[in-house]
């Protein structure tokens, strides 16, 4: 079970990682624009690289405005620790290539992002990483893919777009047993949805330019360290249990035990990649942050009224979300999601790729980009976007068809999106009967 | 590194570089259900500055096997066989919480192996609650919130850390739960020779306290402290958890009471300077 607060989640989401500074009282956390900090001391500069003491050397390692950030999102998910990067996709880069060298293997499900299947299976191919894809869910499949030299499970809480709910007991148990950490991708299910870290997970990687920004106005992402792994009793980790050369021999296990992983990702990957959020990005996401669960609260309402609604229109084929009966992972996103499995949606209209995309340039309320977890309402035609470089094969695989519209609903007046969609069906079945 | 004491193999954190007993050194002793893990951020500024460094995890906590020590009278006894076993004649021992009445216990067995005494966010006894105790039996994890609930300060609570990014809660609840914390507790609660064992140090002594502390209240903390003529140091605005949630803070104040009973043996400095508050 994770826990870093005792206060409550809606606290947290606004105080947690800061009190007001002591030189001017600021209420709203500073933005710390700045590259570097003055060193007290020649003695004071060596003991911070030697990690003798906490603190910031420079901002590319780390940063006091991001460093709340940081703090905050590991209160609210219960982690030890979090690091912060550019994006979601350097965060899930960032997690790999630390855990990872060449010549190991990962197991990922998959129904993950575009994007994510392209880094694994292409780009950590490359550096010799080798990934085995998934049915997630299919316990035999997924012990049947762990080998010697297996390093991690990866899957998303959510998968996107297909929407199946990963059954994180179900992995971990499966996981542990091999002495693998449980990596999540828990993008849709932003913090107090899901309690990601209680259910199994033991790292959790946010894109937090959606639910937890909420403006779309700044890309950023974090990788929390849930300080529920023993990497020594894995024997699977010398990263982390052996002397690490480049800090005097460092043993990051033995020094740091539960926050070992994201130690070891700011000494390395935030020092050698660079990666890092920016201190004006740390601050818009902390204003996201402070009404996030408020937002979810209309996001998840608005989500369910929609799926209602969907269902009862004539030009809609077919619903998809987790939530629904019909959705494979209905029975473990009841228990994992109690309030609802987050406000992404798919559905298919009639007309197929045609009349998907006459629904979608016919919408005026609705914006039609490569985002999601914005309060807008926001959708997109996968198949030709975000997975348009996967295979056949590899999109049936990861749950999508041409025909699927995918829906991040917003927070605006229900009534109003649905005004909006009707209009958008009214044009898919226009391109129907023009194409029959 | 490890080591084995009355045949168990026993985790000792070195600070990061091979432990040498030729150096001066420094020995640190953990809480109740903590670990070698509390001296981090203290353990590493030693080692890399001149000093041999230990810090142990005791008996059946963390990475050390063994049975947990029952009493605080045995801790002192295994404290004693373990200097044996690692073959340090003299040392400066810091103790957190309870690792401070371990290290009194040393200090009344094996008085010749004390070259100074330092107190965290301690005093001379450390009575616990029963139900706690209860609670720490049942539920390991109830009774770690209960203790991180009341240990850490305002500051930690409130999600700041010395540590950049990091959450010293989780990192405590992590450690705690998994470790003989009813062990401890009632090693704590049954302990009371804290005075008489003060009576016999004659080393130089410090004590570290914290205004907001609500395990150990500062006002059991003073009185030790006036009783050992210690060198003081109060930390305002922190709690219990003082090596955890002020390092850099504490590691000023043993360092300056360190190296000034250094500089003081070798004659370089005349006192052992008097108290401050930060």
């Amino acid at each position: 079970m994770g826990r870093s607060s005792y206060y409550h989640p809606d606290t947290i989401a606004l105080h947690s990682g800061y009190v007001p500074e002591s030189d001017h009282g600021a209420r709203a956390v500073p933005i710390y624009q700045t590259t570097s900090y003055v060193f007290d001391s020649v003695d004071d500069a060596s003991s911070l690289f030697n990690v003798e003491q906490g603190g910031h050397i420079y901002s590319r390692i780390s940063n006091p405005t991001v460093a709340v950030l940081e703090q905050r999102l590991a209160a609210l998910e219960g982690g030890s620790g979090a690091i912060c990067t550019a994006s979601g996709m350097s965060a899930l880069f960032t997690t790999f290539i630390t855990l990872c060298s060449a010549g190991d293997h990962i197991v990922s499900s998959g129904q993950i992002y575009g994007s994510t299947a392209t880094l694994l299976r292409h780009t950590l191919k490359r550096l010799g990483i080798e990934t085995t894809f998934v049915s997630i869910n299919d316990q035999v499949a997924l012990e049947g893919a762990i080998r010697a030299n297996t390093k991690m499970v990866f899957c998303e809480s959510i998968g996107n777009p297909g929407l199946e709910v990963a059954n994180l007991p179900q992995i971990s148990s499966i996981a542990d047993q091999h002495g693998l950490p449980v990596v999540v991708d828990a993008t849709f299910a932003p913090p107090g949805l899901c309690k990601t870290i209680e259910s199994g997970a033991n790292v959790i990687v946010h894109s937090a330019t959606k639910w937890i920004g909420g403006h779309g106005a700044a890309v950023g992402g974090v990788v929390i360290d849930g300080g529920n792994f023993d990497w020594a009793a894995s024997g699977r980790f010398p990263e982390l249990t052996e002397p690490y050369e480049p800090f005097h021999g460092i043993k990051f296990w033995e020094e740091f035990g539960p926050n070992a992983l994201a130690m070891k990702i700011r000494a390395e990957s935030m020092r050698d990649i660079g990666a890092c959020m920016s201190p004006n990005t740390a601050f818009l996401l902390l204003q996201g942050i402070e009404t996030l669960n408020m937002r979810m609260k209309q996001h998840i309402a608005n989500t369910k009224a929609m799926v209602e609604w969907l269902q009862s229109q004539e030009q809609v084929t077919w619903v998809n979300h987790p939530d629904l009966p019909s959705n494979p992972s209905n029975v473990i996103a009841r228990e994992l999601f109690p309030d609802g499995a987050g406000s992404m949606l798919c559905f298919g209209v009639i007309g197929g790729r045609a009349g998907g995309g006459a629904f979608i340039d016919s919408l005026k309320l609705a914006s039609n980009l490569a985002n999601v977890g914005d309060s807008r309402t926001l959708v997109l035609h996968p198949g030709s976007t975000t997975h348009s470089r996967l295979t056949h094969d590899a999109m049936a695989a990861a749950g999508i068809s041409e025909d699927l519209i995918r829906v991040s609903v917003g927070i605006e007046g229900i009534n109003d999106i649905q005004a909006d969609f009707a209009n958008g069906l009214r044009s898919a079945q226009r391109a129907a009967e023009s194409q029959s | 590194m490890k080591l084995l004491v009355n045949g168990f193999e026993t985790h000792v954190a070195t600070g990061g570089k091979e432990f040498e007993k030729k150096l001066p050194t420094v020995l640190f002793l953990h809480g109740s259900g903590l670990d070698h893990r509390s001296w981090a951020l203290q353990t590493r500024w030693f080692a890399y500055n001149g000093f041999g460094v230990l810090a142990p995890d005791f008996p059946g906590h963390s990475l050390s096997n063994g049975a947990p020590c029952t009493s605080i009278e045995e801790s002192g006894k295994w404290l004693s066989d373990f200097l044996d076993a690692v073959g340090v004649e003299k040392a400066h021992i810091v103790g957190h919480s309870q690792g401070f009445l371990s290290a009194l216990e040393l200090s009344k067995l094996k008085p010749t192996a004390v070259k100074s005494l330092t107190g965290v966010g301690t005093a001379a006894a450390i009575p616990v609650n029963p139900m706690l105790i209860d609670t720490a039996e049942h539920s390991p994890t109830k009774a770690a919130d209960m203790m991180l609930q009341w240990g850490f300060g305002h500051q930690t609570q409130m999600g700041v850390s010395a540590t950049p990014g990091m959450q010293p809660i989780a990192i405590g609840r992590q450690i705690m739960r998994n470790n003989p914390l009813a062990t401890d507790l009632q090693c704590c609660a049954d302990y009371s020779a804290g005075v008489g064992a003060a009576q016999l140090v004659t080393a130089p002594s410090a004590m570290i306290l914290a205004d907001g502390d609500k395990m150990t209240p500062i006002k059991a903390g003073l009185a030790i402290a006036e009783q050992l003529e210690a060198k003081l140091v109060v930390l305002r605005d922190y709690g219990h958890m003082l090596p955890i949630e002020a390092p850099k803070q504490v590691l000023v104040a043993l360092r300056e009471f360190i190296l000034g009973v250094e500089q003081y043996e070798c004659g370089e400095v005349e006192t052992l300077g008097d108290e401050s508050k930060i």
